[in-house]
């Protein structure tokens, strides 16, 4: 029956450099089904509504619980997670597209290298003396914890900066996502001791006095991370940081 | 340049834009939307205001360097940074994004608008060579012809509260880059705050339409001596 | 030489990977990291509940040679215990770094790291960062090692696929043979030594709550090199997920730490609605059987309790495979606080709110016990010499496995929290080893012939374009699916001999049938179905190990459960009487009467069966199949006994 079946139009893309083009599929529906299981579907019978054999969807996933990230995508017009969008909730057709704020690897998978190096910019890491066993770390009230952990798990999947108006394949916007830990690792206690370089990190073109403050970022962040917070938290460490520099070094 | 380096530098002209958009030009908007509300009290205190400002010495100086300067590197430095919007509001239909949206659309008008309110006010006061006191009634007579008409109106009234608007979100946005508002809450409750700002600037203006419109009264030119002659009898 | 770098491929980037990249790198050694995606991304987010460490913070006189025991007795006494035993000596540390490093632990009112409590213990052992665990020591690790990356002396190489070791004249591994997956590209990259730490094989099941890139390909191309590969057949099936077609997500067993409660209505077939149905209605069969432990028996016990009430009782939940797992009982705010993660996975894929309602679940293939064959140096007085090259190495020289892609530490049956430790421990552990390794080595990776990692990289370019050139009629991702169905339908928690049988009747066919496939897509950038046609390649081998594996084990021990030759322990049986038995017998005879008659009995039968089956199964490749042989287990510290958690 017809009504049994969802149908679900793709964007395809062979390479990097290739022009996007719409494919439409026909999967059977299934209760509680989610958009991972429909492209999997397409992978068991690779052929279009109109019957034309093609080469399965290439997409990104992993975990399929929400924790890795890789599966993000555009669906029906908003991005996020493929494992979490269930289908019976989705207005339909359904549309898939891959990410547009990142180079697209092949079809709805894309590469988001930039945020990994952007890590790498804001030194986001704890610089510890070695893994030997110098005992216990640092005591702390566990209040402050839980406003550190709800910032790291932030999984990296762009969704924050795939809606952001700021953020463009043609910047060099560091986003949400990276504000957001540098925050963190500036709120640890040995972490702190970098902050100076963090900040430094991020007040260069694309830093965080781009940032426009649409807050669309913490609208479709799928972990719910404060971010709009933490942009305006790092705006204030980069104020006293600059007036520090400016008047009292 | 070993206090601050050059990435350092882009992050102080950006913050440098948000704050001149607080003071001299957001405290210069304040002022001249109060000042000029004194029209709907009457012609004569409204003119003397002008009157005021016309006589200060050194105007020319005090508007470049405080007014026209700032603006001109606020506006320019706003292009310059709303050329990387892309915009996305059909697609995330947030209030916040209609708001980002909207305050980029507004400056861009208001810039427009400032284009045509100086050079149909400030650069004819200049050319005709009015000055001192007899600024006001030529300036006056200006914006008395500018009401007669609704196109007039019209752009006055979009000028005023895109400005408004642009004044009270941009001090939103001032708070949250410069961090002085960061917790969610506090961020909500200073654009409840801002926005009554933003209304009563617009009203304001609005009333010194209104005003003019409605009441086009001319005034006697006053000159230098006639006042002190009449009152210091 | 001396001056050279030492340079370790290390295929993997969970914890155990990082954690070995970490401990080279500290060592001054260079490292070529290679993921099949993202190291963020690694399979070891998955992990929720956390992670055991004997640091004894609440007072109850906890201990790691405590941790050592519950950890050995969880795994039937099938683990070699002195590499359990030092895991257990260095959880305390391990749990100090990873605190260091930043993760975000919940902390107890004095500031310190809060426990909870988890399965197979009675002590309060288990450190948590609310229901993401895994995922926050991941991101610890991989900051770290971004860390290096920044520095230059980790080369990461993520999108590429590990196809196999390059290995000498001599037998020795070289280095590995990888696949961009980007560009398609085979090339071979060498180092002194090649780390296998690549996960688990829960794909092999289809359905688990493994991630799709748990297919255990790379052990399984090690085992087809000749490795050894130990104890496939111990697989662990979680007794609580939530059922769904992609995927079996796992409801962590911290919602039973928490006080989290099992039970399905008294009445089967009860259509109400959960919340209606009377506290006296209700069948807390975990409760019931397990006074002591309760809900937080061991994995095994609680799935094949699950299994019982669903399948021989017939009381599943409206009749289908499913009970409740009720936390309602709780406040929201401490549930947000202590679960939020997983409350939210659940409310997310079922729209319920367990916060409200119980949730459904059902048991879930979740870990491997087995994997390669590792080896490892005690020091004599029953803990590991960490300097030795031997400790972790696999039985090809120079090639090394760690975390889920090895089989040592949690014997017949793992105990929660005990993963991301075993993890953590051995990428730490070994890196001294391997250290020694490289300096000691007589030749180095550059001295070897170019020829052998040529020949290596062409052969994987012909197998590459062979399988591309398939022509086929059968669907690869649906030949995956029916292995996968196979796998569940025959070989899950409970296991007979004719089923066992018929699986690998079945799993033949797929075999034979996988020769028929058309390779869906042809093309020469980022295809992965060239990739996955070869990796079920690997799910098809890795089949037959756990199968046969199972099938020639006549037992029950652990999480491999044969009904036929279950010991049947008497219910009034207490363990401590067979350690008495060991020690009279020691001593000479027993005295008549010394023990109720069944309960001798028992004991002779359990002590026949150890005599029997106390042995690591090694599974060894040959002419297509496996061939099973057994090794014995290191019980020196620890005498065997029965489990029991009533």
């Amino acid at each position: 029956m017809a009504s049994d079946n969802i149908q679900i139009k793709v964007k395809r893309q062979d390479g990097p450099e290739s022009k996007p083009y719409w494919q439409e599929f026909e999967v059977p529906f299934k209760p509680h089904s989610n958009i991972i299981s429909c492209l999997q579907d397409i992978q068991r019978n690779p052929s279009t509504c109109k019957g034309e054999r093609v080469n399965p969807v290439v997409w990104e996933c992993n975990c399929l619980e929400e924790v890795c990230g890789a599966c993000t995508m555009v669906i029906n017009g908003r991005v996020r997670q493929a494992c979490t969008a269930l289908v019976h909730k989705l207005d339909h057709p359904i549309t898939l597209e891959p990410m547009s704020k990142f180079p697209v690897v092949r079809d709805l998978h894309v590469d988001r290298t930039r945020m990994f190096r952007n890590l790498k910019k804001v030194k986001a890491w704890i610089h510890v003396d070695g893994t030997h066993d110098i005992g216990e770390g640092p005591i702390l009230p566990d209040e402050e914890r839980a406003k550190r952990y709800v910032l790291s798990e932030c999984m990296t999947c762009g969704c924050c900066l795939e809606a952001c108006p700021q953020f463009s394949k043609d910047n060099n916007f560091l986003g949400a996502a990276t504000f957001a830990q540098v925050r963190l690792f500036n709120a640890h206690p040995t972490g702190k001791f970098d902050q100076e370089q963090r900040l430094d990190a991020v007040m260069g073109e694309g830093g965080i006095a781009d940032c426009g403050n649409a807050q669309v970022c913490v609208e479709v962040c799928p972990k719910h991370i404060p971010l709009t917070e933490s942009i305006a938290d790092v705006g204030r460490q980069t104020t006293l940081q600059i007036l520090k520099n400016l008047f009292f070094k | 340049m070993d206090r601050v380096s050059k990435d350092q530098l882009h992050y102080l002209l950006l913050k440098t834009h948000s704050l001149t958009g607080l003071v001299p030009i957001g405290a210069y908007l304040c002022v001249h939307l109060s000042v000029n509300s004194l029209r709907t009290v009457g012609v004569l205190p409204y003119q003397l205001s002008i009157d005021a400002i016309n006589n200060l010495p050194f105007l020319i100086w005090i508007e470049t360097i405080f007014i026209y300067i700032p603006l001109l590197f606020h506006s320019f430095m706003g292009f310059y940074l709303s050329k990387n919007a892309r915009y996305n509001l059909a697609r995330y239909r947030y209030p916040r994004n209609g708001l980002y949206t909207l305050q980029r659309l507004s400056g861009a008008v208001v810039f427009v608008f400032l284009v045509y309110h100086v050079g149909t006010t400030v650069v004819p006061k200049w050319t005709n060579g009015k000055h001192l006191f007899e600024a006001a009634p030529f300036l006056i007579e200006i914006m008395n012809m500018e009401f007669q008409t609704w196109t007039g109106r019209i752009i006055y009234l979009i000028g005023i509260a895109s400005a408004a608007f642009h004044f009270a979100n941009g001090l939103w946005g001032f708070c949250i880059s410069w961090g002085l508002v960061v917790g969610v809450r506090a961020q909500r409750n200073a654009a409840l705050a801002f926005s009554l700002v933003g209304v009563v600037l617009t009203v304001m203006g609005l009333a010194t339409v209104f005003e003019f419109s409605v009441h086009p009264e001319s005034t006697v030119p006053t000159i230098a001596g006639v006042f002190s002659g009449k009152g210091g009898g | 030489m001396d001056k050279r770098a030492r340079k370790f491929v290390v295929i993997g980037g969970g914890l155990a990977g990082l954690a070995c990249t970490m401990k080279l790198c500290e060592a001054k050694a260079e490292v070529v990291l290679v993921s099949y995606q993202a190291v963020k991304r690694s399979h070891s987010v998955c992990a929720q509940g956390g992670i055991n460490a004997a640091i004894n913070a609440k007072g109850e006189g906890d201990s790691p040679d405590i941790h050592f025991y519950d950890t050995v007795k969880g795994g039937d006494f099938l683990a070699n215990q002195p590499l359990v035993r030092d895991m257990c000596f260095q959880a305390p540390a391990i749990i100090h770094l990873m605190d260091r490093l930043g993760v975000a632990f919940n902390r107890s009112p004095e500031g310190h790291l809060e426990f909870r409590r988890f399965g197979g213990t009675l002590y309060s052992r288990t450190a948590f960062a609310g229901a993401t665990t895994g995922q926050q020591l991941l991101y610890a690790l991989d900051e770290q090692v971004r860390r290096y990356e920044h520095d230059g002396q980790v080369t990461k190489l993520e999108w590429h696929e590990y196809l196999e070791a390059v290995i000498d004249h001599e037998g020795v591994c070289r280095g590995a043979v990888l696949h961009d997956l980007r560009t398609g590209e085979i090339f071979t990259v060498g180092g002194d030594a090649v780390v296998l730490a690549t996960g688990g094989p829960s794909q092999v099941y289809g359905r688990s709550t493994g991630s799709t890139v748990c297919t255990g390909a790379a052990a399984t191309s090690a085992y087809l090199q000749g490795a050894k590969y130990a104890n496939g057949e111990f697989i662990q099936i979680h007794p609580t997920a939530i059922p769904g077609h992609d995927k079996l997500r796992l409801m962590s067993e911290s919602a039973r730490g928490e006080g989290g409660r099992i039970w399905v209505p008294k009445k089967a077939g009860d259509t109400r609605s959960p919340r209606d149905i009377p506290e006296g209605e209700r069948y807390y069969f975990l409760e019931e059987n397990h006074p002591l432990f309760g809900n937080l028996v061991p994995r095994d016990v609680a799935s094949r309790e699950i299994y019982d009430v669903v399948f021989n009782k017939k009381m599943g939940v409206t009749g289908e495979p499913m009970v409740y797992l009720d936390l309602t009982h709780h406040s929201k705010e401490y549930l947000d606080d202590r679960l939020g993660g997983i409350i939210d996975i659940y409310e997310k894929f079922t729209g319920d709110d367990p916060r409200r309602v119980p949730m459904k679940i059902f048991p879930a293939v979740h870990y491997s016990m087995g994997g390669l064959w590792t080896d490892f140096k005690d020091d004599g007085h029953g803990l590991i010499d960490h300097q030795s090259p031997r400790n972790q190495m696999t039985s090809i020289t120079g090639l090394y496995a760690a975390g889920e892609a090895d089989f040592q530490y949690h014997g017949a049956n793992r105990l929660g929290a005990n993963s991301l430790l075993s993890c953590i421990y051995t990428g730490l552990m070994m890196g001294p080893g391997l250290i020694q390794y490289a300096k000691n080595q007589d030749k180095v990776f550059e001295n070897v012939p170019h020829q052998v990692f040529e020949d290596a990289a062409d052969k994987w370019k012909d197998r590459i374009k062979q399988i591309k050139s398939m022509r086929g009629k059968e669907n690869p991702y649906g030949l995956h699916r029916e292995l996968g169905d196979v796998m569940m339908e025959h070989v899950l928690i409970v296991r007979e001999n004719a089923k066992l049988e018929k699986a690998l009747l079945l799993i033949d066919d797929i075999e034979i049938r996988f020769r028929d496939i058309h390779c869906l897509d042809t093309t020469h950038w980022a295809n992965p179905t060239p990739s996955f046609i070869n990796q079920l390649h690997s799910m098809i081998h890795l089949s037959k190990i756990i199968t046969v594996g199972a099938l020639l084990r006549n037992e029950f021990r652990g999480a491999h459960y044969k009904p036929e030759f279950d010991l049947e322990q008497p219910h009034d049986f207490d363990p401590h009487e067979y350690v008495d038995y060991l020690e009279q017998k020691h001593y000479g005879e027993i005295p008549e009467g010394a023990f109720p008659e069944d309960h001798l009995a028992y004991m002779k039968r359990f002590e026949a069966n150890n005599e029997n089956w106390l042995k690591t199964t090694i599974a060894h490749y040959g002419e297509g199949k496996p061939h099973i042989s057994y090794e014995p287990v290191d019980t020196s510290l620890v005498p065997p006994r029965p489990r029991k958690y009533e």
